[in-house]
This record gives structure tokens, sequence and C-alpha cells, in this order.
């Protein structure tokens, strides 16, 4: 008889508590974020030699020595850890993008309350004005359309810009958490590193570190790898964060520059040698990641891009109306000016310009009531505006059967259209065919051929007028005025009926106009309708968006060449973005070798942009933006654009959450509590315990049998 | 596969938020009847709902623009339909005066009658709509633009200009909104002839006053020619001599190789006086000298009480008395033949008042054909408006029809969706009280 039975009970018991004591463990942190589920693992206790177990004489056969706790072990799968922590990065990232560009969005306002209806209301109240262009209540609702849209837009733009320092904010704190994060896992680091060191298993530890990594992946996207020592070393964009026992706190954000001059968001570490300016981290995914990417290709991609509506509306529109002459006869001042001084208009730098409503320019010059025009025709006759001019006997004075050519120089703003006429072409054999060759020339100036009056009509158009005599005008404020110039001398028979014309302006009945300006005092235009018109006009057709006109300081010799614009005009590529198309072109008047370049790269710090050319270009070659959409179309795209990315962070706010849940419900089925399962080791140890328990007793009960029976012989 | 509690449970909740999330959202687009509340439901048609939406708006503008237009151009019509009732009164009262049976006393009262037309042109003239003077053009006029100076009416001044006050731009096609003086009473009109002022005036002269003017009813000039070019309507007149006019009925000399006509005409004292006078080739027809036709001509005014002029516009001599007057040609050489002077440049050999107002039914009916035309003009423009409006109203309402498309939302399915979610959040909620049930644990005694 020997206790050895009672041994071997005895070991059973203990680790039937242990066991217990896992299940207890593992219930009460059914709800703790992070933990995971620990087995005990029990194990037979390997028999020593001569010991009752494993007695070195020979017996039937061995018996072990009961059982023993081998590990309480942690089930946790590391692989699924980074599958997760991904997820979870990109839930984060879309989340914070779709709590902030919905707020941006409700700024916005669309479809019912933002700046495309102010602009849409603007609109009508010039239509309005255009069919009563001398009511002074027409033209007040005009200024008032116009003062709500210029509200409006600055509104959007403060929206954008608070947006903007929410952004920084939020981002400010979220740094804040994740360097305590980082504090804690290097804290554990060292944990994990002594327990291991001393033999033990640090579940808890491992336990809590992995759980800091997973809400560190909320932030940015993590990687990690463990150590030799036990510890782990977390990365994040492949630079460590956490390495051991020391963390790499992550600098606040700031406001630095891109290489571009552009202002960027960026969020560097702590140890940066140029913390106003540092380097930024490659944040991947996460709250950290969203915040630089709201920041720096959506809010401010927003910003510009209304800044662009409101440069080109404020640039059309101002063309127009200091090319009008407005109700007191007075040439037309811009409609549109920056908020502050002489710079560049944004969406939050516009107001209107015009407070008066009287001084709302309506009217366009025009040569058709002025004293410098007579009738064409010769007495009794009516010109056919489609029958050859040359030798033509209803004009006073045709040109002779041989036709006449020369040039008539438009000059508009300082900037000389150039047309080559020749009575005997297409280009002016015909009325009809001068005003349509005129017309195309787009001078700034229109013809139309009055056939009630029998006298071409010359009048200011500023919406006909090419790029580039746009960018030749460059910052100088349109003028209503205009002067036409005939090469061509007129005959010194001029006024004798029948006598043939030297110049065309001489036989259009026009030679009167010859080098004499066109201003309020010879021609018309005070009231009548025509800037308006225009205006509508301007609303329909195609413009650049964001605008640009300006002549360069340099010449292109190259493909690639970077132009540095002109000092007159600095400022004036304010709104312009990398990829917008503008049209350059040797001078004024047109001609090879004109063409269409790709803005590449814009440098806001040097004031200059980089252009792929085919031809080479003479110095002060003229750079305007290429028209290419309505200004309501290019609000539109910006909304549709906002939209879009609203869409994809809600979108993906949801499948990224959804996947994110899916692969933590794969996680927690390997450490996850089940607390039924609980409950079923729970009872299966207590029986093993009571079952133990009972082996001892009855021992216990074969030793008192012993010890009874032969304790009184 | 072994699931943690806690599974089961972040599973409901998450189930239970997407639910209510679309439920939310599905509430919103029934209740504000638009399933386009944001950019971000629907960015692909958010562009073009914008763009719509101000197509709508401004469509509206130009419909109401139309409506304006249209007030104006009735008004107009409404004033040339009285302008050519007074012309054609006017023409009424010239035919009746035209009569030899008449005294100088009836006349004398037709011409007041007249004048009271002249007077009601000048009203039609001033027309408003809507606080605006319809024939005023673009000028920014606040008084009534047309003005008789003295009484009786000796001349107007016209304030406005002729231009036109505004246009309708429909459809990319410009139409003028008001009609011009010129176009209405052809005032200052291209080819010079006289307005409707002017005309009614001149009648109302040779009726009350006897006053008698003689001009050739049709040009003188060639076909593509004009004779006496000035640099400019009004300007000095250049030499053109009798020998080179170019008429549409030569000249032939007399016998003599002169022209002599003599005019009988009475003075301011009432004589008669027969007065001859001779031309040559080489004698200009009004270079402004004395010695010219014209000048010649009115030398003798004081005997014959005839003045001359020549009309460069209407390329017409015009000859005015005081009183009936005669004009005949005479050969220079006695015996011999007379040219053909009066013939060439249409003079009657009588003028008298009867066909002197004969003469001035042309003038009505030139200022009235250019009223009528005037009116034909507003009314096509009217018309033009008209199918401009109808179409306008057409487009808008497509406009409105693709607004709806894209923003509103078919209730019906909406309603059905949110009745399928609310089925389907009833279900998670139950599902969920029932996880919150039973445990093992609760079985274990």
């Amino acid at each position: 008889m020997s206790f050895f039975g009672v041994d071997l009970a005895g070991s059973a018991l203990s680790a039937f508590q242990t066991a217990e004591n896992t299940v207890a463990n593992n219930l009460a942190n059914q709800s703790t974020p992070g933990a995971s589920r620990q087995v005990t693992n029990l194990t037979p206790q390997q028999p020593i030699a001569g010991s009752p177990g494993n007695p070195t004489n020979v017996v039937p056969g061995t018996l072990g020595d009961g059982v023993v706790v081998q590990s309480i072990q942690r089930l946790h799968d590391d692989s699924i850890d980074g599958l997760y922590r991904g997820a979870s990065a990109s839930q984060n990232f879309y989340t914070t993008q779709a709590q902030v560009l919905t707020s941006t969005q409700s700024a916005f306002g669309e479809p019912s309350n933002g700046v495309n209806s102010a602009y849409g209301k603007f609109q009508t109240a010039i239509g309005q004005l255009s069919s009563q262009p001398a009511s002074l209540p027409a033209r007040q609702s005009v200024l008032t359309a116009a003062q709500s849209l210029v509200t409006t837009l600055n509104n959007v733009s403060s929206a954008l810009l608070a947006q903007k320092q929410t952004v920084v904010s939020q981002a400010s704190s979220a740094v804040k958490t994740v360097n305590g994060i980082l504090d804690q896992i290097a804290a554990l680091n060292g944990s994990i590193r002594s327990a291991a060191a001393a033999g033990s298993n640090p579940n808890t530890y491992k336990d809590q570190r992995d759980y800091l990594i997973d809400q560190l992946s909320g932030y940015a996207s993590t990687q990690t790898a463990i150590q030799a020592n036990g510890s782990t070393l977390v990365t994040i964009g492949g630079q460590a964060v956490v390495n051991d026992q020391i963390a790499y706190h992550l600098a606040t954000p700031v406001i630095g520059t891109a290489a571009d001059g552009t202002a960027a968001f960026k969020i560097g570490f702590e140890v940066d040698p140029n913390p106003a300016n540092p380097q930024a981290i490659s944040l991947g995914s996460g709250k950290l990641a969203a915040f630089s990417d709201l920041y720096n290709n959506k809010l401010s991609a927003y910003s510009s891009g209304l800044d662009g509506f409101a440069a080109a509306l404020a640039n059309e529109v101002d063309r127009v109306t200091q090319s009008g002459y407005d109700q007191t006869g007075q040439p037309g001042a811009s409609l549109f000016i920056p908020s502050t001084g002489n710079t560049a208009i944004s969406a939050g730098n516009i107001t209107i310009g015009i407070t008066n409503a009287a001084n709302v320019p309506t009217g366009l010059l025009t040569t058709q009531a002025g004293n410098l025009v007579v009738p064409l025709n010769a007495a009794n006759t009516i010109v056919n505006p489609t029958a050859l001019l040359n030798a033509n006997t209803s004009l006073n004075n045709p040109p002779a059967s041989a036709g006449i050519s020369g040039t008539l120089s438009v000059v508009v703003d300082g900037a000389i259209g150039l047309f080559t006429y020749n009575t005997s072409s297409s280009t002016a054999d015909t009325i009809n065919d001068f005003t349509k060759s005129f017309n195309s020339g787009h001078f700034g100036v229109s013809a139309s051929y009055d056939t009630v009056g029998q006298r071409i009509v010359f009048t200011r158009d500023p919406v006909n007028t090419d790029l580039v005599h746009r960018a030749a005008e460059g910052a100088t404020a349109p003028t209503p005025s205009f002067t036409l110039i005939d090469s061509n001398a007129a005959s010194s028979l001029a006024t004798a009926s029948g006598a043939n014309a030297t110049s065309l302006l001489q036989a259009l009945g026009a030679v009167a106009l010859a080098s004499v300006p066109q201003t309020a005092a010879n021609a018309f235009g005070a009231s009548d309708n025509g800037a308006v018109n225009a205006l509508t006009t301007t609303f329909g057709i195609p413009v650049g968006v964001p605008p640009l006109q300006a002549v360069s300081a340099s010449a292109v010799l190259t493909t690639t060449a970077t132009v540095t614009l002109l000092p007159a005009t600095s400022g004036a590529f304010a709104n312009v973005q990398v990829g917008q198309l503008l049209t350059v072109d040797a001078q004024a008047g047109g001609g090879p070798p004109q063409e269409t370049v790709t803005v590449q790269a814009v440098n806001r710090t040097t004031g200059s942009i980089t252009l792929q050319f085919q031809n080479t270009h003479a110095v002060g070659f003229s750079i305007a933006a290429t028209p290419t959409q309505s200004l309501g179309t290019a609000y539109g795209n910006l909304i549709a654009r906002l939209g879009l990315d609203t869409s994809t962070a809600t979108a993906g706010q949801s499948s990224q959450t959804s996947l994110a849940s899916q692969i933590d419900a794969s996680r927690q089925s390997v450490d996850g509590i089940n607390v039924d399962e609980e409950t079923q080791n729970l009872l299966k140890f207590q029986n093993a315990y009571a079952a133990a328990a009972k082996t001892l007793s009855v021992l216990n009960s074969l030793i008192q049998t012993v010890l009874n029976d032969f304790a009184g012989k | 596969m072994r699931i943690a509690t806690s599974t089961i449970f972040d599973q409901q909740t998450t189930s239970i938020d997407d639910l209510q999330a679309q439920n939310a959202s599905l509430a919103q687009q029934i209740s504000s009847g638009k399933q386009v509340n944001k950019p971000s439901d629907s960015p692909e048609l958010i562009a073009q709902d914008l763009t719509v939406r101000n197509a709508v708006a401004t469509q509206t503008q130009d419909q109401q623009n139309i409506a304006t237009a249209n007030g104006a151009l009735t008004t107009t019509d409404g004033a040339l339909s009285t302008l050519t009732s007074i012309l054609q009164a006017a023409r009424s009262l010239t035919v009746q005066g035209a009569t030899d049976t008449l005294t100088s006393a009836q006349r004398a009262n037709i011409g007041v009658q007249i004048d009271q037309l002249l007077n009601e042109t000048i009203g039609v003239a001033n027309t408003q709509y809507a606080g605006q003077y319809l024939f005023a053009g673009s000028a920014n006029v606040t008084s009534p633009p047309v003005t008789s100076q003295n009484s009786p009416n000796s001349a107007i001044t016209f304030s406005g200009n002729l231009e036109s006050q505004g246009q309708v731009q429909v459809n990319g096609q410009t139409i003028p909104l008001s009609t011009t003086l010129r176009e209405a009473f052809n005032y200052k009109a291209a080819d010079g002839s006289a307005d409707v002022f002017t005309v009614l005036r001149t009648l109302r002269d040779t009726l009350q006053n006897g006053t008698v003017v003689d001009q050739s009813s049709t040009p003188i000039n060639a076909t593509g020619t004009s004779i006496l070019t000035s640099a400019a309507p009004g300007g000095p007149p250049l030499a053109s001599t009798l020998g080179n006019a170019p008429l549409a009925v030569p000249l032939v000399a007399d016998s003599g190789a002169g022209f002599s006509i003599t005019i009988t005409g009475q003075n301011a004292a009432g004589a008669t006086a027969v007065v001859p006078i001779a031309f040559t080739v080489a004698t200009p027809i009004d270079d402004g000298s004395a010695t010219s036709v014209v000048g010649k001509i009115n030398a003798a005014t004081a005997q014959t009480g005839v003045t001359a002029r020549f009309d460069q516009r209407a390329q017409r001599l015009v000859l005015s008395g005081t009183s009936s007057f005669y004009v005949k040609d005479v050969p220079t050489v006695a015996g011999g033949t007379s040219s053909n002077f009066t013939t060439a440049f249409g003079l009657a050999s009588q003028a008298d008042t009867v066909q002197n107002l004969s003469t001035q039914l042309g003038s009505i009916d030139q200022v009235l054909n250019a009223a009528l035309s005037a009116r034909s003009t507003v009314g096509s423009r009217i018309n033009v408006l008209s199918n401009a409006g109808t179409q306008l109203a057409q487009s808008t309402n497509d406009s409105i029809a693709v607004q709806s498309s894209i923003e509103d939302v078919n209730v019906a399915a909406a309603v059905s969706r949110y009745s399928q979610l609310q089925t389907a959040l009833q279900a998670a909620y139950t599902t969920t009280a029932k996880l919150e049930g039973k445990k093992l644990f609760d079985y274990i005694a």
C-alpha cells in the first residue's frame, strides 16, 4: 500500500482546478476587446524511473504519474491579424472620409440651395434685363442676384476652409492618440520581453499589444514583425514607429508645401529636422491617411475647382461689362471684383464691383447710330447682300471689276486684329461674305448689315474675341471703344456717285470709320441691351475654366519648357491646374504656330508653368485658357466629383466595415470566447474534478480501511 | 465553425445599423419626393441635374421675356393700326380736297382736319408700354420723345434714336422688340423720302394756304445713276450740268441749242408775270450758284412766287409756288423748236392745288406703305415669338421632365422597398431578442 494513488488524484485535482480557472478567466473576458480565448493544455505526467508509476522491476506495465498542466495556451492566429488590420485601416479611412465629405456636401447645399441655384438666378436676372434694358428694377435684380451669388461662393469657400481646419485639428488629436498607443506598445514590448526571458507565457500582454496594434491600424496602415526577443517591430509606410521599447512619435500635422509650391497637409516624425515642412510619412490607409487625402486631394481640389469657377465667372462677365456702357453713358465697370485689393479672384475673394443699378452696363458700342456711317447704296437702289460687290451699280462706290484687296486692322484694347480682304474672293466678295469672314476673325468687333438703313454696322462684341486677343489684352481691362483702319486710302473721287472705291470701307459706305476711334462721342451704345445679350451668350458657350490670359516673358525653343509669366500678369495663373488645356500663339491676330498645350506642372513658388510644346515661340507669346466647357458645366463637374467622392467613401465605408467584420468573425472563430463552449468546459472540468475527488475519497477509504483495521491490533 | 459570443452580437448590431441607415435614406426619399437629395445620391447624374435646373429657370425667364415682348409688340401693333387709320383718313380727305369744285374755304377746313390728324400722329409716336416710349428707340427718354414745334405745327423734334429698344434672343435668333420711328413713321428714311409728319404738314399747308408744289411724280434719273451725288445727305451740291445729267428721258435741246422755259406766276402783290429763263448745256442743275437751273428760277421768285430746289435723294426737281403757276418750254430762237426740258424734268405744264394734291397722294401712299410694312413686320415678330413661346414651353416641359426623371423618387417602388426593409428590420430585432435569451448556463441546475 502506498500513497501513490493519492498523489495521482491530487495531480488531477490540481490540474482541473487550473482548467476551471482558465474557463473562469475566459468567461470573465468574454466581452473584453482584444482578449483571446485561453485553453489549459493537460498532459500525462511522465513517470520518473523507480517511482511507483515506473518501477524498475518487471510489472505488467508502466503506470503514469498522473496529470499536469502543460501550458495555458492563448489561442490566436497572427496571420489573420494582418488581414484584419488592413481591412480596419480601410474601414477607418472610408468612415472618416464619409463623415467629412458628407458634411462638405451639405456645405455646398446642392442641388437645391447652393452656388448652382444662385448662378441660375443670376442668369435669370440677366435674361430679364435683356428684355427690359432700361428698367431700373431689372438692373437692381441683376445686382441682387450677383450679390447673392458672390455671398454663396464666399460661404461655400469659408465652409471648405473650415472643413480643412477641422481636418487638421482632428488629425492633430488623432496624432496624440497614436503617440499614446505607440508608447503603450513600446512598454508592452518591454513587459513581454521580460516575461519571455523568465520563461513565462505573457498571454495577457500579448493580447493587449495586439489590441493596441489593431487600434493603431485604424489610424494608418501598419506592418508588424515579431522579433527574436519577443518584442514586436511596428512600421508605418516602411518606417519604424515602435522598435523594441522605443516609440517614434508622429509630429502634429502641419500645412507645408508640396514640390509644386502648393500648400500640402503633412504628417512627419517629431524628430524631422524641418518641422515646418517635414518629410511626409506614407500613411497608406486609416484615419490619418484619410485626413491627409481629404486635405490634399479632396477639399483642396474642391476649393481650387470653386476658385476656378469664380475666377472664370468674373473673367467672362467682367469682360462684357467692362466693354459696355452704363445707363449714364459711362464705360462699364467690373461686375465682379476681388474683395481685397488687386489680388486674384477666388471663391472666397470675390464681391460685386457695381452697387448702383444705373451703373449696370447693358449697352455695347455700335456704329449704327453714329454719324460716321452712311448708306452704301446708290440713290434709289437697294443693295442685295448676297450680290457681288465688284462693279455693283447698286453701291454708291462699288469696287472696280478687278476688285480691291488690302487689310482691315481692328484695334481693340491695344490688340490688333488683321482682316485680309479681297473683294474678288470669298473673304469679301459680297456683303454677307464680308460680315461672315470678318466675324470669324474674332476681333472683339462684329459686323452686321442693316438692311433697312442699308448700312454696315460695326459693334463692339466682347464675346467674339479670340484667345490670342484676350491674352494680348492681358491684365488690362477691356474697353468699349475700337478703331478700324483700312490699309487702302479712300479714292479722291470718294464723294462722286458711281466712282470706284479704292478701299473696302469706302465700298461699304464706312469710309469715315477709317482710323477714327469709335467712342461714346461718335458711336452709340449707352442703353441698348447689347451687353446683357452678350452675357446671355457667355453663359452658353465654352470658356476657359480656370481662366488664364497672360504673356510669356521668355521664348520657347524646346518641346518641353517652363514658362514664367511677365511680372505684370503674375498671379494670373493662381487657379491654373495641371492638365488644363492652354492655347498659345506667337502674336495677336492668329497665324501659326498657334497650338493647344497641356499644363504639365505648376510651380506656385517660382510662378511658372511647365508646358509641352510642338513649336518654338518668340518672346512675348500669348497664353490663354482654351475654352473647354461652359461655366455651368464646370461647376456641375465639380459637384459630380464631390458626389462621386462622397458616394465612393460611403460605399467604401459600408463594404470595408462588412469586410472587417467578416475577418474579425474569422479571427474570433479562433480566439473568440463562446459562453456556451466555456460552460461545457466548466461542466467537463467540474465533473473531472468531482471524479478525481471521488478517486481520492476512495483511496482515502482504502487507506482508512487499512489504518482502521490494523489500528486496534 | 465556432462562433464567438461577441461576434453574434456584433453581427446583429452591424446588420441592424445597416438596415436602419437604409431605412432612414428611404424615408428621406419618400418624405421629400426626391431620390437625389445630395450629390452623392447620384454622382453620374448630378451634373446634368444642375444644368437642367438652370435650364428650367432660364427657360421660364425666357418665357416671361417673350410675354413682355408680346405685350410691347401688341401695343406697337395697336399704335401702327391707329397710324394707318389716320393716314387712310388723310388720304380720303386729300381725295376730297382734290376736287375742283371746292372753295378755298372748304379746303382750309379740310386742312384743319389734316392738322388734327397730324397732332394725332404725334400722339401715336409717343405711345408708351410699361412706362417706355415704344418709338423712342434705345435712348433713355423720360418725356415724350416726339414734340411738336410751334402752333400750328411747323416741325417736330425727336429726342429718341433709331435703334431697336432691345432684342429677345430665342434659340439663338435675335428678335428686335421695338419698331423704330424710321420704320413706323418713315422718319429720316434711308431713301430721303418725307416722313409722316412732313407729308401731313405739307398737305395741311397746301390745303390751308394754297401753297402749290410741283414735283415730278417719279424720279428723273436714269436707272443705276444719280444726279448730283454729294458727299453726304444735305452736303453741298456738286455741279452736274444739263449736258451730262443722266436722265431717264434724255434732254433734247431746242433749235437754238439751248433750253428755255417760261414761268407764269403771281408775285406777292397778286400781279401775274411771265418770266423767261434760259439755260445752256453747260448750266449746272444745282451748284448753289445763281447761274444754275435752281438759282435762275429762284432769281425770279419775287416775280413768279415760285421757288426751286433739287431733291437729291428723291431725284426730283421741286418747284413750289404761293399760288397756281405754269411752266412751259419755249424756243430760244423765235420761231424755232422748243426743248423738252419740262418733260425731261417731269414738270407738269400747269401746277395747281388740285393737281398738287393728287401728287401728294403718292407721298401719303408712301408713308402709309411704310406704316403697313412696319405693322406687318411687327405682326410677323408676334408670330415668331408666339411660335418660339410654344416651343419654349415645350422644351421647358421637357427639361422639367428630365429633372423629374433624375430627381423624383418612384414612390411606389420606394414605399415597397421601405416595407421590405421594415420587415427585415423587425426580423433582425426579433432575432437579436432571441439571441439574448437562454444560454447554456440557464440550464445548469
